[in-house]
């Protein structure tokens, strides 16, 4: 465990929870985090949506929205069992797990994870989602580090109710479906601007963030702004990087 | 059940859309019309505990347009809201997440001081708003009303938001009628609300079609639902091959 990584960790999420605070952009920081700092491969955030499905709303890569995405169309796999329970569910080697899950294990080790680690978003009784660790080599886990992607996993569900009294119960109803309309905005302004410069869809995501960030922008608006708008208004983002000033 | 919507239908929630979707169609067979918002609301008042529905039509920028009402309380809600400017459904459409306002007598009705006094001698004791919209796509909101507070149990709250996915795909294709070009002709409802609204990518499709056809983001997704129905494939799977660049949509397309 890198030390200084997780109380910087610990720091960002916090700042980022502060001031301009956008729910989507705090959860992938918090993926991209949990890979660096619990050495795993791949990372995804997922919420139970009261229609009663299970949506994806952070993914450390284009990657593991696939897989995640397979696990919520197959009904079976860690994410839905650990939400299902509220309890973690780690299997660490995924070889030995066909009949546990028949139709995700193949799916995950044919994308190269080898070991899974599924842990519950929970407020009080209630399970909001889960974030997922993928990992590339067969486990066992260390206990700190379940330990510390419990905290994370903490840490997100704080963030998704970021900012509203849970005075109304209705809140975490409201906050959840924030959070999801945000997603698909930034899935349309990501399509836009992939369009517009001939990138992937991670590349595409990469240049939105830093772009909201730069200007100070939550990156939810920011997607609503440059669907709205003529890319063209935005040279920094929508020109290739060599035109531009060097940092 | 219009052909497609049980095949574009895909997941765990299948059989919840399928079942809301349902409602709402056996409220426009019973008045033998095409389903509309007005049979959501209809069907609102029977699966989601709650005692009428109203739909607002707006881009959460400009004053709304009240569709339909289950009632005269809803319609009055709908009014009220627009002439003030204030409430749970302007909320919704300017915020684009919903408002759940479960007592308005007590506590709920805080931000909305007019509008609460105003509700509660209407009659409505709670009020629900769920925006009508597909991420940047927004096209008005869902009001429900009931007579007594209390919040929605979870049951209740993912049927209104699958009815309000409903209502959306409803009022696109409303518009896309009205535009009367053939190419918007498709019906889109009965393209599963539920995944059109929550698959990944189509939402990336419909943003690369705003480049690609170099129209806003309303038009591109009416250009993709066109181009699955004129295909007759899901509309996952166009928007699939348009992600993977396997295929490109051309401005020009013979109207």
């Amino acid at each position: 465990m890198d030390q200084e990584l997780l109380s910087d960790t610990f720091v960002d999420l916090a700042d980022t929870m502060v001031a301009d605070f956008d729910v989507i952009d705090f959860l992938h920081l918090l993926s991209d985090r949990s890979v660096q700092l619990l050495g795993a491969s791949a990372a995804g955030v997922m919420l139970a949506d009261p229609r009663g499905q299970l949506r994806l709303v952070a993914a450390s890569s284009e990657a593991v929205r696939l897989l995640e995405v397979f696990q919520i169309e197959g009904e079976e796999g860690p994410c839905l069992e650990t939400i299902r329970t509220g309890q973690p569910v780690i299997e660490p080697d995924l070889r030995h797990a066909q009949e546990r899950w028949p139709r995700f294990t193949p799916a995950a080790l044919q994308a190269g994870f080898t070991a899974v680690h599924a842990l519950p978003m929970r407020l009080r009784e209630q399970v909001l989602g889960g974030l997922n660790l993928f990992h590339d080599r067969p486990g066992p886990f260390d206990s700190a580090d379940v330990r510390i992607g419990q905290a994370l996993a903490d840490t997100a569900t704080i963030g998704l109710l970021h900012e509203r009294s849970l005075r109304r119960a209705e809140v975490v109803g409201e906050q959840l479906q924030a959070a999801l309309n945000s997603r698909v905005v930034i899935e349309q302004a990501k399509g836009k601007l992939a369009e517009r410069r001939g990138l992937d869809m991670d590349t595409a995501f990469t240049a939105l963030r830093r772009y909201a960030r730069d200007n100070n922008l939550r990156l939810s608006d920011f997607a609503q702004t440059f669907i709205d708008s003529d890319p063209a208004d935005f040279p920094g983002l929508t020109e290739p990087a060599h035109h531009r000033h060097r940092q | 059940m219009p052909p497609g919507a049980e095949r574009e239908v895909g997941g765990d929630d299948s059989s919840r859309v399928t079942r809301v979707w349902k409602l709402v169609s056996a409220q426009a067979a019973s008045r033998r019309g095409r389903a509309s918002v007005a049979d959501v609301c209809a069907a609102a008042a029977t699966s989601v505990d709650v005692s009428g529905a109203w739909v607002t039509a707006g881009d959460g920028i400009n004053p709304g347009q009240a569709m339909c009402a289950t009632d005269v309380v809803g319609e009055s809600l709908a009014e009220v809201q627009i002439t003030l400017g204030e409430g749970p459904c302007h909320d919704a459409a300017v915020s684009g997440a919903p408002v759940l306002a479960a007592d308005l007598a007590d506590g709920s009705g805080n931000e909305w001081a007019v509008f609460a006094e105003a509700a509660v001698r209407a009659g409505a004791a709670a009020v629900f708003a769920f925006p009508l919209r597909i991420g940047a796509i927004r096209v008005g909101v869902l009001g429900l009303y009931r007579d007594k507070e209390g919040p929605l149990d979870t049951l209740h709250l993912g049927n209104a938001l699958i009815l309000a996915d409903i209502a959306t795909m409803l009022l696109l294709d409303a518009e896309a009628r009205q535009a009367d070009d053939p190419l918007f002709g498709a019906p889109l409802a009965s393209q599963s609300p539920g995944l059109a609204a929550h698959n990944a990518e189509i939402a990336q499709a419909t943003g690369m079609l705003t480049e690609q056809l170099g129209v806003g983001i309303a038009e591109a997704f009416a250009r993709l639902r066109a181009y699955a129905y004129a295909q007759d494939r899901r509309l996952s799977d166009i928007a699939h091959d348009i992600v993977t660049r396997r295929l490109r949509l051309e401005p020009d397309l013979p109207g």
